[in-house]
């Protein structure tokens, strides 16, 4: 009985410790899993048992952890008043401290604390479970950095746009106090802007016109001038005149707005013109009735002196013929220069008009070389003409101007090239282009490159000639331009200075077809 | 007593009466493990049977009792095996009191050093079926104390073993870096009983 007995009690304690020992393997299994670092701290503040994560986290072993103080692995004063609040308060929840790990490396984790009591309700130590905080505290810190990165791109965004809208204030404010005109279009040639000044020359309102067309435009009378110059689309930059009413001349200069080649609205600028027109036509007329005035006794002298010379009023000394000679030649000078500003003011007032009849040009030059042949001769100045093989075709021209420039050319080739130089005249059809070509050639002396493109211009004379020759009018190719671009031709040069130049001009040729019609 | 083992020392020492609870031969095993890897225990595991003593660690119920005299054959075999010194033996020692795992069915008293002391018997005696401890003079001021250990005088390899376990739980029981354990009094060395100076 006593035997049965201690069997039982033998076999009750192997399957206790049995069971134990399956407990203890499952509480090590469940210890070990537990991907939190955990550890378990005496009252006393020394570590008593890590589980793997605890190990991994901070890099040393249990052998090297347990035993040792736990503020040996953590920021000692925050570990110390932790501990203290843990066995105070019985836990601890989400508190944030560093331990250091075997490498040097600081690690930020969240704490969680939670005592442990024996039997008779003493505390015997304290579990502390962490998390690591690494990737949230980065996280965290992006966060961080990109929220200081938005915050200073809003400001600076801030500041550009006080800026944009201080320039936009400023530009607005010039615009509106311009004393020119303005008119904007957008991509869609619909008005963008009006500013003030524009809607005092033509009467109409900013309100009234704003995205309208140019062909809604024309709705308005007072627009209907600037709408028939403009066209229906604005093309290119161009400039031109426009008379509104007697009081009111304006300058339109249209203008595209490109942004990186591409067109995104059209800028109409009004200038008004009005007083420069009115005090360029009381010049005209002052110069027009001064030259009227001053050609008449000029003419009379010049038959006085004629008869003078030809002894209708009695013989004269050669003394005397002498100096009627070079007065004759001075009254002819000032004559022909009354006659050039008489020219050039008819060209100003548009009265300059020409009388088109089809002719060949080829004997007009070679009239107008003929005259000039003597003089050359006298200078020494080699002239040469290479008249076209082949018959020219027709041009329609104001044969008495045209000669006036081809006359025009020749003289200034005669004033500038030196004695024993030479002067070439060619004259070309340029079929392709269905133009006549006319050019002069000399070796004289050239004219600076610094002053080519005002060579056109009315009264200039290049600063290389005002020495050679102190009686030219400077009004001789201004006159030859507005002939030639009269008959719808082009005038141009080539010079170099010291070397020579060659002056042409071309016109168009008539169409035979054209010529054929008007004969028949 | 020397420290030499052979199958006479075994079978002498397996007739100490007494029992040990597996944790220490689970213990030695980790140990071994930890310093010499698997091959070191199959190595001195080897040992042991050819000593007519086979103990398998891996299979040792560290919460069942196994005769006393398997302890002291246990840490001769591991010393002869490797030929380590007394100071391995100690950190043996110290080294089970930080990881077993049945220590810390004492850590409800590892709160405070009186407690430690005072239950210090109870702690033995869940270690061992023979011998007694108790805490003699001790002077928490001085930061000293002293353990008698009598009626265990199993073999002189036990109290270096011993040493380090009492190092071990000093060790967690007391904030000092600087913990020295002597045994000032031992029964080997002509002494009634085993004492041990602990300071710290």
């Amino acid at each position: 009985m006593v035997e049965k007995k201690e069997e039982d009690n033998t076999q009750k304690i192997s399957t206790l410790l049995e069971d134990l020992l399956l407990l203890e393997r499952y509480i090590k299994d469940l210890f070990t899993f537990f991907p939190l670092p955990v550890c378990f701290v005496s009252p006393l503040g020394v570590i008593f048992e890590v589980n793997p994560a605890f190990e991994k986290a901070i890099g040393y072993t249990s052998y090297e952890i347990v035993g040792r103080p736990i503020e040996n692995f953590f920021e000692k004063e925050k570990m110390e008043a932790m501990t203290k609040e843990i066995l105070k308060s019985g836990n601890i929840e989400a508190r944030e401290i560093s331990f250091f790990a075997k490498e040097g490396k600081k690690i930020n984790v969240s704490v969680f604390g939670q005592t442990r009591k024996n039997e008779q309700g003493e505390t015997t130590g304290f579990f502390l479970g962490f998390f690591d905080l690494t990737n949230i505290k980065k996280t965290e810190s992006d966060l961080q950095n990109t929220q200081i990165a938005l915050l200073n791109m809003l400001e600076d965004i801030e500041e550009s746009r006080k800026r944009a809208e201080e320039e936009k204030n400023k530009t607005e404010a010039i615009i509106s106090n311009f004393t020119d005109g303005i008119l904007v279009f957008n991509e869609s040639n619909k008005i963008s802007l009006v500013n003030p000044q524009a809607e005092k020359f033509f009467g109409v309102s900013n309100k009234s016109m704003a995205g309208k067309s140019i062909l809604e435009l024309s709705v308005f009378p007072e627009l209907e001038p600037i709408v028939n110059l403009v066209g229906t689309e604005i093309k290119g930059i161009s400039r031109k005149e426009l008379s509104i009413r007697d009081s009111l001349i304006l300058e339109v200069s249209s203008i595209p707005i490109l942004k990186e080649e591409e067109k995104i609205g059209s800028l109409i600028i009004i200038h008004d013109i009005t007083r420069e027109k009115m005090i360029e036509k009381m010049k005209t007329e002052f110069v027009s009735l001064a030259a009227h005035q001053l050609r008449t006794p000029l003419s009379a002298i010049k038959w006085t002196l004629r008869m003078l010379l030809d002894g209708d009023l009695g013989e004269i000394t050669s003394e005397q013929r002498d100096f009627i000679e070079k007065t004759y030649v001075s009254n002819e000078r000032m004559i022909t220069l009354i006659n050039d500003l008489l020219n050039v003011t008819r060209i100003e007032e548009g009265r300059y008009l020409y009388k088109p009849v089809s002719s060949d040009i080829a004997p007009i030059i070679q009239f107008v070389i003929n005259s000039y042949k003597d003089e050359y001769a006298r200078k020494k100045i080699k002239l040469d003409f290479e008249a076209p093989k082949k018959p020219l075709p027709k041009v329609s021209i104001d044969v008495e101007k045209i000669k006036l420039a081809i006359q025009n050319f020749l003289d200034n080739a005669l004033k500038y090239t030196p004695a024993g130089g030479e002067v070439s005249i060619f004259l070309k059809n340029i079929s392709i282009k269905k133009e006549i070509q006319l050019g002069v050639k000399d070796n004289g002396v050239g004219v600076p490159k610094n002053q080519q493109d005002r060579m056109f211009n009315k009264f200039f004379r290049a600063a290389n000639v005002l020495g050679i020759d102190t009686e030219g009018s400077g009004l001789g190719l201004f006159i030859t331009k507005n002939i030639i671009e009269a008959h719808g031709g082009k005038i141009w040069f080539e010079s170099e200075e010291g070397k020579g130049s060659t002056f042409y001009f071309s016109l168009p040729a008539k169409e035979e077809f054209t010529e054929f019609l008007e004969e028949f | 007593m020397g420290e030499e083992i052979n199958e006479e020392i075994v079978k002498e020492l397996m007739k100490i009466k007494g029992e040990a609870r597996g944790v220490h031969l689970k213990n030695d095993g980790d140990f071994v493990l930890k310093e010499k890897g698997k091959e070191g225990i199959e190595k001195l595991e080897r040992e042991l049977e050819k000593l007519g003593c086979p103990i398998k660690y891996g299979e040792i119920n560290q919460f069942d009792f196994y005769p006393a005299g398997m302890r002291i054959v246990s840490l001769l075999a591991i010393k002869k095996t490797f030929g380590w010194p007394n100071e391995k033996i100690e950190e043996l020692g110290t080294y089970a009191m930080q990881v077993s795992w049945i220590i810390k069915l004492f850590a409800k008293y590892f709160f405070s050093i009186e407690r430690t002391f005072k239950e210090a018997s109870k702690i033995w005696s869940k270690y061992f079926t023979i011998g007694e401890i108790e805490v003699g003079d001790y002077d928490l001021s001085k930061k000293y104390a002293v353990l008698k250990l009598k009626n265990f005088n199993l073999h002189p390899v036990y109290c270096r073993c011993l040493k380090g376990v009492l190092l071990g739980v000093v060790r967690m029981i007391v904030k000092s870096e600087e913990i020295t354990c002597e045994e000032t009094e031992c029964f080997f060395r002509k002494g009634n009983d085993h004492k041990f100076l602990i300071k710290w």
